[in-house]
């Protein structure tokens, strides 16, 4: 077998007997409910009172209930929730292997370092994805149960794609959140990042200059800044693109170059 | 592999600002040696391990493991290489063989073959499905030690491979390392199990505040124990005057006791016996001693 193919077979059984799979996919699903709930309550606010799902004075404006505002709703989610659960996998695959003190026995191998990390990046993709094709499968489920109007082959595929193109760029948004993990030699550092970069995107994007600031353009492309921000444009993509980039390449440098002294 | 040195490093010094961890090291394992690297804690055993791992980039000098220069991008040479450092550790959440089978994939052994050998040959068959965290200390250390044997490797580098180990299992230990090396496997171990070392190793390496202070085999350590003869009297202060008197120097020691290192004593016991009761100090006790190989260390590192 192959060094790179024997590397991601090693990281998938790490990932398998991990309990953070079965977390992350519950944290999907609360999130896919919750985006349901929403669209039940638009679509009947006067049942949704009688239920008690929403206050008697309470009144929700402005939100339609059909198909493509659930897929944007779903977007959205990816774009807000994967910024902390994507990063949460990246963190925990980088970042354990310095809690448990394991990272000894990955640093003089016949397979290169840097085929470990490129392992620990695929299977990182690979797990956002299928999340993120989870949450549409349960979206669909969900969208189905509660009744929503405009359905369409043509809308569910849009949705998709806006959702899958969501999870890639919030994919490589969270590189560097492995490089934190791994030069901050635990978890700490990286769930320290990976706040700090979420926080500062909201806080940017309502600035306005969120085309400008690689962790606000999910946000931005899925409209959860507001539908009157202006779309990120092709500056915030390739912004992201290199931050993915980049927190590879320095990931994969540090794990090739560093003391690993402690 | 006739003539290439298992281990080779040269002049190997890493620094932390002012602080020299290891100090122009400069040590060779043939093929089918047991080298013992000797330490306090601190001496820097660990991380003269690390750099000839390539975990940690020396500062100044070289390593070559098996005739290949270590350094970023040569990893050839790790197949053939296994190692243990530090505490030994696995993932918590595999069993016994899933940990080794992700040693085995990723030292790019196929088939289930060398996972069910290497557990046969550390008795690790009663755990080989239990999880790693459930493992006692002793168990564990098995463990690290499985994964650095799993592929066979022509130079072992164990730190403190007796860890946690039961006497029977330092025995066992001892007896596979011994066997290995038999079959002309190098070794290097650290260890502060002086005994241990004396029955294991080939050649002895004492660090000391990052520099090899001292290099032989057990017998040259054993040579370096200083012979004393050991004298207790009843007036401990009027037998030293007396010895002084006939040109003995003498030395007080913490058991109330007398200390003579010169020659002329130790070869004649019965002389210093008769000078005593002639001077009315009557011993109640003389000996010839030895230093004990750790009294030997030990001294080898203070005179460092």
């Amino acid at each position: 077998m192959n060094p790179a193919a024997a590397a991601i077979r090693v990281e998938l059984l790490k990932a398998r007997r991990s309990r953070l799979p079965w977390v992350t996919a519950a944290a999907f699903t609360v999130a896919g409910a919750f985006g349901g709930l929403i669209m039940f309550i638009l679509q009947n606010l006067r049942r949704a009172r009688s239920l008690g799902l929403l206050g008697t004075k309470a009144s929700l404006t402005g939100g339609t209930a059909d198909w493509p505002a659930y897929f944007a709703l779903l977007a959205q989610t990816a774009a807000a929730g994967g910024a902390l659960l994507f990063g949460l996998v990246v963190v925990w695959l980088f970042g354990r292997e310095f809690s448990q003190d394991t990272v000894k026995d990955l640093l003089a191998l016949p397979t290169a370092r840097t085929t470990i990390v490129g392992a620990k990046f695929a299977v990182a993709t690979a797990w956002s994805l299928l999340l993120s094709c989870y949450l549409f499968v349960l979206g669909l489920l969900i969208g189905t149960v509660i009744g929503l109007p405009g359905w369409s082959a043509e809308v569910a595929f849009h949705g998709l794609a806006v959702l899958l193109i969501t999870t890639a760029l919030t994919v490589l948004l969270v590189t560097p959140f492995a490089l934190a993990a791994s030069a901050g030699r635990g978890y700490l550092a990286g769930v320290a990042a990976m706040i700090a970069a979420v926080f500062s995107a909201q806080v940017v994007a309502l600035l306005g200059y969120g085309q400008y600031f690689p962790w606000s353009v999910p946000a931005l492309y899925t409209q959860l800044a507001g539908p009157d921000r202006d779309p990120p444009g092709a500056l915030g993509f390739t912004l992201v693109a290199l931050v993915g980039v980049a927190g590879i390449a320095a990931t994969a440098a540090w794990w090739r170059h560093a003391d690993h002294d402690r | 592999m006739t003539g290439i040195q298992a281990i080779d490093a040269t002049g190997l010094t890493k620094r932390y600002g002012e602080v020299a961890a290891v100090d122009q090291l400069t040590l060779t394992v043939a093929p089918g040696e047991i080298y013992a690297l000797l330490g306090l804690n601190g001496a820097g055993k660990t991380t003269t391990i690390r750099m000839l791992l390539g975990m940690v980039r020396p500062t100044s000098g070289r390593v070559s493991l098996l005739g290949t220069r270590v350094g970023p991008g040569a990893h050839a040479m790790w197949s053939r290489v296994g190692y243990l450092v530090e505490t030994p550790t696995a993932y918590p959440d595999l069993t016994v063989t899933e940990n080794l089978r992700v040693a085995a994939r990723l030292r790019g052994l196929s088939g289930g073959e060398p996972v069910s050998d290497v557990i046969t040959r550390l008795n690790l068959g009663t755990y080989a499905h239990h999880r790693a965290r459930t493992l006692s200390l002793g168990n564990a250390q098995r463990l690290g030690l499985a994964k650095a044997l799993i592929h066979r490797p022509d130079l072992l580098v164990l730190d403190e491979p007796a860890n946690g180990l039961d006497p029977a299992g330092v025995a066992e230990i001892r007896a596979l390392l011994g066997e290995l090396a038999r079959d002309g496997v190098a070794v290097l171990l650290s260890s502060h199990i002086l005994t241990e070392v004396a029955r294991l190793a080939t050649r002895i390496g004492v660090l000391d505040q990052g520099k090899l202070v001292w290099e032989g085999d057990t017998t040259d350590l054993v040579a370096q124990a200083r012979p004393r003869l050991s004298v207790l009297a009843r007036d401990r202060d009027a037998a030293a005057a007396a010895l002084r008197a006939a040109g003995h120097p003498v030395s007080l020691n913490g058991d109330d006791g007398l200390e003579l290192e010169d020659k002329r004593a130790i070869g004649r016991p019965d002389e210093i016996a008769t000078l005593l009761v002639t001077a009315g100090c009557l011993p109640s006790r003389l000996a010839v001693e030895q230093d004990d190989l750790e009294t030997c260390f030990l001294r080898l590192v203070s005179t460092s």
